[in-house]
């Protein structure tokens, strides 16, 4: 049953040459969120990312829509400084869960 | 790296490479026009362009040695762009350098060979050289200026392409760019147009921003930031004093509709305070009809007071994405790229159709039924249409082989302490692509040649009271179904004495047998007469002008020379368009049957009384509308026995700039010709191209009228020679 399945964390690069394997693994989350009990944020751990360039931070943005489509919303926990400066530097800044090293 | 990549990787570095060389080739091109115009930006861009692609793909397949190479390059790259360092001619010469380094690392890489000690050892020269170039240190990165409450703010609207990322950009490498160029005070993405997970496809670029910037910078340092992206890239850059009409522009130029709301507070046009308020207000009423939801723009002109103007043309725009639907798919179906062996295998059956074709036609004439030979002429008038079509497809423009010669012009001439400007006329003049590449080898020796002998040096050419930058020119035009090239210089000329002498010190004339004049030039593609001795390591590689003129006589063309002593010299090339297929115009002659490319018949005179007789080579005159028309007799000057008939036939052929007739015995028409190449033991027989297979099985020969014209013309000359042994 998907419902079993763990927030996966994100991996330690999220680039261009990672975005489709990245979001195949995702898919696979999601189909368990929309049966999971409601719950406002999604924190996701974000502590590893240490490569991340535009096509990542658009996966991020592209999970997050999925998420908001059910009701929820992506955060992004405990987000390496490299992550921050990405989403700050590209006005994705919302997905930045409050207390990261911003 | 596991198995599949390491098969895609081969199955895909042909492609690179060739991609790649093609990069490299447009760096020399850019880099070449730079030196006449080293301020261009356009230019500078497209180099760096070019130069950044061929990193960024080379770093895909993992050759190193490519991105760190061209990395050194790019540096100096942007030196030059950021205007640090100016382009000289010297450093011209380094980056040309450079440039033939990239390309060889990347032949190496085709070849899965590691670079050789020596390629290494000059790659690390040119890295010093480089370094040197760029100014040693590390460029700075552009502190980021404190902006005073002065500084200008501007609004930049960006849409990257889908393709951005498959083409090795990344928004957030511009955009860091950006923000050194002074600050940026807000920065929004338009989250909308990312789709969700699920319908998402990661490797297109979905991504777009509006953003303010604090910057004393222009709007072309602006726009420079994202020139890498510049043909995937829908930019708008709004200037501090920018009116509502501004932005009103930018809505409407949107290609895609974030809510209107977000336009509105992205482009500043109003405050988010206000936005929310309506937001606020829509989802209210959204929440009691979300039929009777009155438009955002409604609200928005009615409780924020917006610019009219403003919201109206919002509102259009999201009318119209909704009408239009799915986005207009854009022309990138112009170009296919296709294997040249699968174009060649088509032309080949595509011969053998029309081989085949009139066979069929033949037949069908000979049954006398009228429909089958009415179906026959339709197939025939489709094949003809299919072979034009066909053959259009290998045609490709002579502009990019003569593109070549501007680097090799400009290495020459500094090798040889000359000055040369190249002039290029008719780059877009189109010919079959085997020949275009067949003819790259004899075009070089001529322009080197031309290069070496010649053209004068500055001194030289001042003392002769010619101006000190001497010219090439290189030039391709179509002419009576053939194309043809010159290279004309304005230099020294051909010195016919010298060329006399020569031609007797080697024992290719008699000594002291003068031929008229305009068979001295000739004399210069007569094997034997350039010798080592007598070329250079420039024009020369071991080849003499007899070997030009081979290659190109075994392009069924002719070539030949003019020269004015003191003024310059011009060879002229002349090639047919196709080696493949032409029409042809069947003649018989007794039992044997020729074909002349009907693009040089001018008119045809039929059934005459055969009353005059040809001389021993088969020459005469005849009158044609006053004027003297020399005619050549087939059968005379090929010795075929059989009876000549009563009437005969002129064919009237032009032949580069002279006409002249053939007598033959019947006229058979138009007929569409598939050349097959002749064998060795016929390829030495002159005035004949190729041969072609007739519907009925038969062979019949192809004329090559220039070569026609000479052979007839110099049997008087040959025969006197002969005849009058010293």
């Amino acid at each position: 049953m998907p419902r079993a399945r763990s927030t996966p964390a994100l991996p330690a690069e999220l680039s261009i040459y990672t975005v489709a394997e990245t979001r195949t693994a995702w898919l696979d989350w999601l189909a368990g969120v929309s049966a999971a009990p409601p719950a406002k944020l999604r924190a996701v751990n974000a502590a590893h990312v240490d490569v991340v360039d535009g096509a990542g931070v658009q996966l991020l943005l592209s999970i997050d829509r999925s998420l908001r489509q059910r009701g929820a919303a992506l955060r992004l926990a405990a987000p390496s400084a490299t992550l921050s400066a990405a989403c700050e530097a590209l006005g994705a800044g919302a997905l930045l869960a409050e207390g990261s090293p911003a | 790296m596991n198995d599949a990549d390491q098969s895609f990787i081969a199955e895909a570095l042909p492609a690179f490479v060739s991609e790649a060389l093609e990069q490299i080739a447009g760096i020399e091109q850019l880099l070449l026009q730079l030196e006449d115009a080293p301020d261009d930006r356009e230019l500078l861009d497209a180099l760096f362009r070019c130069a950044h692609t061929v990193k960024g793909s080379a770093g895909i397949f993992g050759l190193d040695a490519v991105v760190s190479f061209t990395h050194h390059v790019e540096s100096l790259l942007d030196r030059l762009r950021d205007g640090v360092v100016r382009l000289t001619p010297a450093l011209s010469t380094l980056l040309l350098k450079s440039n033939d380094q990239i390309r060889a690392l990347v032949d190496a890489a085709a070849g899965g060979r590691p670079a050789s000690a020596a390629q290494r050892a000059e790659g690390e020269a040119l890295v010093a050289e480089l370094g040197r170039a760029a100014g040693m240190a590390a460029a700075p990165a552009p502190a980021p200026s404190a902006p005073t409450p002065a500084t200008p703010r501007w609004h930049v609207s960006v849409r990257f392409g889908p393709d951005t990322f498959r083409n090795g950009m990344d928004p957030l490498a511009i955009l860091n760019y950006l923000r050194g160029l002074g600050r940026i005070v807000a920065i929004a993405c338009d989250a909308e147009a990312v789709p969700s997970l699920e319908a998402i496809d990661p490797e297109s670029c979905h991504l777009g921003f509006e953003l303010g910037l604090e910057t004393d910078a222009t709007r072309d340092r602006i726009e420079a930031a994202f020139s890498f992206v510049r043909e995937d890239v829908a930019l708008q850059i709004i200037a501090p004093d920018a009116d509502p009409a501004d932005f009103v522009r930018l809505i409407e130029s949107l290609p895609q509709t974030p809510r209107l709301g977000d336009i509105l507070v992205s482009v500043g046009a109003i405050s988010f305070e206000q936005l929310a308020r309506c937001v606020a207000r829509q989802g209210d009423l959204a929440a009691t009809d979300a039929a009777a939801t009155p438009p955002l723009g409604e609200i928005l002109q009615k409780e924020a007071g917006v610019h009219p103007q403003v919201v109206a043309a919002a509102l259009n725009k999201q009318q119209t994405t909704r009408d239009a639907g799915a986005p207009p798919a854009a022309d990138e179906q112009r170009f296919i790229r296709v294997q040249a062996d699968r174009l060649d295998a088509v032309i080949n059956l595509l011969g053998e159709l029309v081989i085949a074709g009139a066979g069929a036609a033949l037949l069908a004439r000979q049954s006398r039924q009228e429909t089958l030979i009415e179906a026959n002429e339709q197939i025939g008038q489709l094949i003809e249409e299919i072979r034009n079509g066909t053959l259009q497809l290998r045609m490709v423009p002579i502009g990019e082989t003569f593109a070549r010669f501007r680097r090799v012009v400009r290495d020459t001439a500094a090798e040889l302490g000359k000055d040369v400007a190249l002039e290029i006329v008719g780059g877009d003049t189109e010919l079959d692509k085997s020949v275009v590449e067949r003819i790259a080898d004899p075009l070089m020796h001529l322009v080197r040649n031309a290069l070496d002998h010649g053209l004068e040096t500055a001194a030289q050419r001042v003392a002769a009271g010619k101006p000190a930058q001497g010219r090439l020119t290189l030039s391709a035009c179509h002419d009576a179904g053939s194309i043809v090239i010159r290279i004309r210089d304005d230099g020294r000329g051909i010195a016919r004495d010298k060329v006399l002498a020569r031609a007797w010190e080697r024992g290719l004339l008699e000594p002291g047998v003068t031929p008229p004049d305009a068979d001295i030039l000739k004399l210069i593609f007569e094997p034997g007469f350039s010798t080592a001795e007598t070329v250079t390591n420039l024009s020369g590689r071991g080849v003499g002008m007899d070997v030009v003129r081979r290659n190109i006589e075994a392009l069924r063309g002719t070539v030949t020379v003019h020269s004015e002593p003191g003024q310059g010299a011009c060879i002229e090339i002349r090639l047919p368009l196709t080696l493949a297929i032409i029409d042809g115009f069947l003649v018989g002659v007794g039992a044997s049957k020729f074909i002349f490319p009907l693009a040089s018949v001018l008119e045809v005179i039929e059934s005459r009384d055969a009353t005059d007789t040809p001389d021993a080579q088969g020459r005469m005159i005849m009158e044609l509308r006053g004027q003297v028309l020399p005619v050549v007799s087939l059968r005379a000057l090929y010795g075929l026995d059989s009876a000549p008939p009563d009437r005969v036939s002129v064919l009237v052929v032009k032949a580069g700039a002279s006409t002249y007739g053939v007598m033959v015995d019947t006229l058979l028409g138009q007929h569409q010709t598939v050349i097959k190449p002749l064998s060795r033991m016929f390829r030495s027989l002159r005035g004949i191209s190729g041969s072609s297979i007739l519907g009925n099985g038969e062979v019949a020969l192809i004329f090559d009228v220039n070569s026609l014209s000479l052979l007839a013309a110099e049997s008087s000359a040959r025969h006197a020679r002969v005849a009058t042994p010293s």
